[in-house]
């Protein structure tokens, strides 16, 4: 053996390690691979690569490797400290069953789970098929016929649908987003934080309080409530408009099968959680919020969206749409595509069922609540419009108040020239 | 809710018994004096007819069929048919680090120990997700040289809202909220000047000069014009164009002479993992794609992980949340709706560093760069290479210039991303940051042997481009113009181009062994643009699509 094979053995741990499963070449391949670039060894070629001054001399102070069956070991016994209870706490999480046959095929499948964001069409048709099937779901159950093929979060929606009004109908003079105190607590805080450096002013009221004058351009309410009323907003969708402000419905997506979803009632921005058609609470993630509107503002809509096209021979072939706009230089919000395709197995009917069942439970939970506390007023949550302030206080802690507005804000994203495609 | 009232959830899992269980609880842990059955029918489940759902939905066929799950099965499995991903060949992504995946890393994911929890459960019933945190915050900023890491940002980019809105309110701390100007490298990802629009601050573009480096004088020049309301530098290291900058000491110095914090783009981390450090560099924020260098599955376009890791000064202004404290971290309200992010892949990245160890994870960055580098040695007598460091060499990932044949043979750059899936790859980056040119990150992942039948085919390419440079093949009809070649154009009745089935499809001596197809030919994206539809269209639809094209 050479010198330089040898100092390639020294840096290879022992054979029942995971690194050479990780690592694709052997010792062989790397000792021939060197020679090809004419490097004596490994640390020849990194210190012609990493400038002297900035190459770290010492080494990583973690652990030595694990095998495989050790770390399995070891995250048995972390799964074994988290405690799994029935959880009753909601606020825009449920517990869920993903289907077996989604979480072997789809969600525990390197066929699904390893390929790409679906730049190259041509060889992605079957996970844009299951991110149209996304949209599909997303646009009939809110009524709005544009739908995303998803966002991050909830909260993360509702600070979109609030630039994509802003960026319809904000002006200055028309800066104020009001936001519903019944919309869930993290919503509203991701969307305070988005504001406040927008040099967006948001108010936190409950809905019933809302003042819709010139200098609104949008609002955010919640549909059912965080505390579960069923809210009717046509009054409030009446008074936005009225002012030329968009109204954006934060909602749970299962509701929608039996309730009259936002898209009939005048929404034109609705947001929300997917979680619940089959993905795991995971402890807060990764979920896909969805995210739709009116064909109106189809131009406009954040992250990626799918859409039908034709291939060469005229065949129809499907491909991310106009990928021209603003989305492209902001291509890394991510997406699933795991709720398509679990939808898809549902169907609607199958969807109505989950939903009564949840539904009836949530009836006779919130009765059991009267009986328990008789002075409590009767108002099971899921029966009666229950206008009632949230009463959880999240003071504001938007910065833009104190500071000049015109310091804050930037160009507009649609100002600012994409520094490339 | 108050005092005296309780809202509580239910769902789909929930259980007759959970019900009387959760009565019990409020009854000194004794079944109450009326069951649940008493509930059931003493309560009222209509709801006001204003909210009745009167229309319908999820009528479309694909919504309809697949309830037995032999059918959901196969209809699962027909899409991934379609779908090229790190189980039939390498993915060379540049700036995307398609490395392994591991089964062990992603077996944790769907343990209820992990996946049943909900985001707002107590806190001391999550001591395993604690540890998990505490034990992946350390070692990441053992990795990166930080005192402290955020592991709310739930992607790349929120990661880097995140981390500006950290600048700016420790710029605000210290009654310099004025400072809003942030500097960005010509050869920035996309997302930068994104995320520094979304953060309220005023992008100013700094020129990067011939060799694909930032250009320091302009830099400085720059810095020094907007020195009062300096708040940043956004920079990636190594480079965009895939090169260890020997400036960047210089440059992050400059950058806080005038009073600016430097923002670091972690997504080209795969390339420093113990080799150096971000905060040593002299950066002050930087955010890790845990879906690139810390192997979470790109699951065909997400979910990742954007955490941020911090210099001392700026760890009190991390992200907080309002239903979960997370101590001393509530300056900077939260970025993302759940606490800890997308919680439940990070066991992957965890699994990973504790698979690997300090000198495992040394050694894959060490075999990243080798590999890129033979990647770049392979093909430089075929495509140049266009930008390689002080001694020649490039970091982790390697850019080829394809304009060249592009004005001699008219065959671009998305011809040849086309033509590499008749061979059964998926096209490298396409003209980032390079408009013309692909990128190639292999990762330390891909063996030498799958590196070599990516460069063989890219050769090959370039042969076949060679033909079209002489005028032995057609300036229109050949197989690149073509490509790709689906399995319904190759087995047609009619085949009028002037090159046999066999090139098209068949062009090197593995697809005999394995042949993916491409499902399409080439996909026209203007078409679509112009008629939007989306969401599943009628059957009809798709007749008239061809109608049209006839």
């Amino acid at each position: 053996m050479s010198t330089t094979i040898k100092h390639v053995d020294a840096a290879i741990p022992p054979a029942e390690s995971f690194v050479p499963r990780h690592v694709g070449p052997d010792e062989k391949d790397v000792a021939e691979m060197l020679k090809t670039l004419g490097f004596a060894s490994l640390d020849e070629l990194i210190d012609a690569t990493i400038p002297k001054k900035i190459r770290w001399r010492d080494h990583l102070d973690l652990p030595k490797g694990l095998t495989e069956l050790e770390v399995l070991t070891y995250f048995r016994a972390l799964a074994a400290k988290n405690q799994v209870f029935r959880s009753f706490i909601g606020m825009g999480y449920s517990d869920t069953v993903t289907p077996p046959v989604v979480q072997r095929n789809i969600l525990e499948n390197p066929g699904w789970y390893t390929a790409y964001t679906p730049y190259q069409a041509e060889i992605a048709q079957g996970r844009l098929e299951a991110l149209l099937n996304f949209q599909t779901m997303v646009s009939d159950l809110t009524a709005l016929p544009i739908a995303n093929a998803s966002l991050l979060d909830e909260g993360t929606a509702a600070a979109e649908a609030m630039t994509m009004s802003y960026a319809l109908k904000g002006k200055p003079g028309k800066e104020v987003f009001l936001v519903a105190s019944e919309c869930h607590p993290q919503t509203i805080d991701v969307v305070k934080t988005r504001a406040g450096v927008r040099g967006i002013e948001v108010k936190v009221t409950s809905y019933a309080d809302f003042k819709i004058g010139p200098e609104v351009f949008g609002v955010l309410v919640q549909y059912p409530a965080t505390d579960g009323a069923v809210i009717d907003y046509t009054k409030t969708v009446d008074s936005a408009h009225a002012a030329d402000a968009l109204v954006t419905v934060a909602a749970d997506i299962l509701s929608l099968v039996l309730l009259t979803p936002p898209g009939e009632w005048g929404a034109d921005i609705v947001v929300g959680n997917t979680q619940r058609f089959g993905v795991p609470l995971g402890y807060g993630g990764p979920h896909a919020a969805y995210f739709a509107t009116r064909d109106d503002f189809k131009r406009h809509l954040p992250g990626r969206i799918i859409g039908l096209s034709r291939d060469a021979d005229g065949k129809p072939a499907l491909r991310m749409a106009l990928q021209t706009r603003e989305q492209h230089i902001r291509r890394e919000k991510d997406e699933q595509r795991l709720h398509g395709a679990g939808a898809a197995g549902g169907g609607g009917e199958h969807v109505r069922r989950l939903s009564r069942a949840a539904g009836t439970h949530a009836h006779r939970a919130s009765r059991a609540r009267v009986r328990g506390s008789a002075e409590r007023r009767p108002a099971p949550a899921w029966l009666h419009h229950r206008p009632r302030r949230f009463l959880r206080h999240h003071p504001g802690r938007c910065r833009q108040a104190e500071q000049p507005e015109n310091h804050r804000r930037g160009a507009g994203a649609e100002d600012q020239p994409p520094l490339h495609g | 809710m108050d005092d005296r009232t309780i809202v509580i959830a239910l769902d789909e899992t929930v259980t007759d018994a959970d019900i009387e269980n959760l009565l019990a609880a409020f009854n000194d842990g004794k079944d109450p004096d009326f069951g649940f059955e008493d509930l059931v029918t003493g309560t009222d489940t209509r709801y006001d007819e204003r909210f009745n759902r009167t229309t319908p939905f999820l009528t479309h066929p694909v919504f309809n069929k697949h309830h037995a799950e032999t059918e959901m099965l196969r209809y699962m499995n027909k899409l991934q048919s379609r779908d090229l991903s790190l189980v039939h060949s390498m993915i060379p992504l540049g700036s995307c680090t398609m490395k392994l995946n591991a089964t062990a890393e992603m077996m944790p994911i769907t343990w209820p120990g992990f996946a049943k929890i909900h985001p707002f459960a107590p806190l001391d019933q999550t001591d395993g997700y604690r540890q998990l945190f505490d034990e992946l915050e350390s070692a990441l900023a053992e990795i990166t040289g930080f005192a402290a890491v955020s592991l709310q940002p739930n992607a790349g980019s929120q990661g880097e809202f995140a981390g500006l809105l950290v600048i700016d309110a420790y710029h605000a701390s210290r009654n310099e909220s004025h400072r809003n100007v942030c500097l960005i490298p010509q050869s920035a990802h996309g997302t930068n000047p994104a995320s520094a629009v979304m953060a309220g601050m005023r992008v100013v573009v700094v020129k990067t000069d011939e060799r694909g480096n930032i250009d320091v004088d302009d830099l400085r020049a720059k810095a020094e014009e907007h020195a009062l309301h300096l708040a940043a530098l956004m920079v990636t290291y190594p480079s965009t164009h895939g090169v260890f900058e020997e400036s960047i000491t210089e440059i992050c110095s400059v950058v806080h002479k005038y009073g600016g914090q430097v923002y670091m783009d972690g997504a080209n981390m795969n390339a420093m993992v113990g080799l150096c450090r971000p905060a040593d560099i002299g950066a002050d924020v930087c955010h890790l794609n845990l879906h690139k260098t810390f192997c979470i599955p790109h699951g065909g376009g997400g979910p990742g992980m954007g955490p941020i890791g911090v210099a001392k000064h700026l760890v009190p202004f991390l992200p907080g949340h309002p239903v979960v404290r997370l101590d001393g971290r509530n300056e900077v309200g939260a970025v993302s709706a759940a606490p800890w992010g997308s919680a439940s892949i990070l066991p992957i990245s965890f699994a990973y560093i504790k698979l690997m160890g300090g000198d495992g994870l040394e050694y894959a960055t060490k075999i990243a760069i080798l590999n890129a580098n033979y990647i770049a040695k392979r093909l430089e007598p075929h495509f140049p290479v266009l930008y390689k460091g002080a001694h020649g060499t490039v970091a982790h990932e390697c850019i080829v210039d394809t304009r060249v044949v592009k004005q001699s043979s008219g065959i671009d750059v998305e011809d040849i991303a086309k033509r590499l899936m008749d061979y059964g790859f998926h096209a490298p980056t396409v003209s980032f940051p390079v408009a013309g040119t692909l990128m190639i990150e292999p990762t330390e992942s891909e063996p030498r042997e799958e590196l070599d039948r990516f460069c063989e085919a890219m050769i090959s390419i370039r042969a076949e481009i060679k033909e079209v440079e002489s005028g032995e093949a057609d300036k229109q009809d050949n197989v690149l113009k073509n490509a790709p070649h689906p399995m319904n154009r190759v087995v047609s009745t009619t085949w009028t181009h002037p090159y046999t089935r066999e090139r098209a499809a068949f062009p090197a001596p593995w697809n005999q062994d394995f042949k993916f197809w491409p499902s399409v030919a080439r996909v026209e994206s203007a078409y679509g643009d112009r008629n939007l539809i989306c969401s599943c269209p009628p059957t009809d639809a798709y007749a008239e699509v061809e109608a049209q094209t006839s």
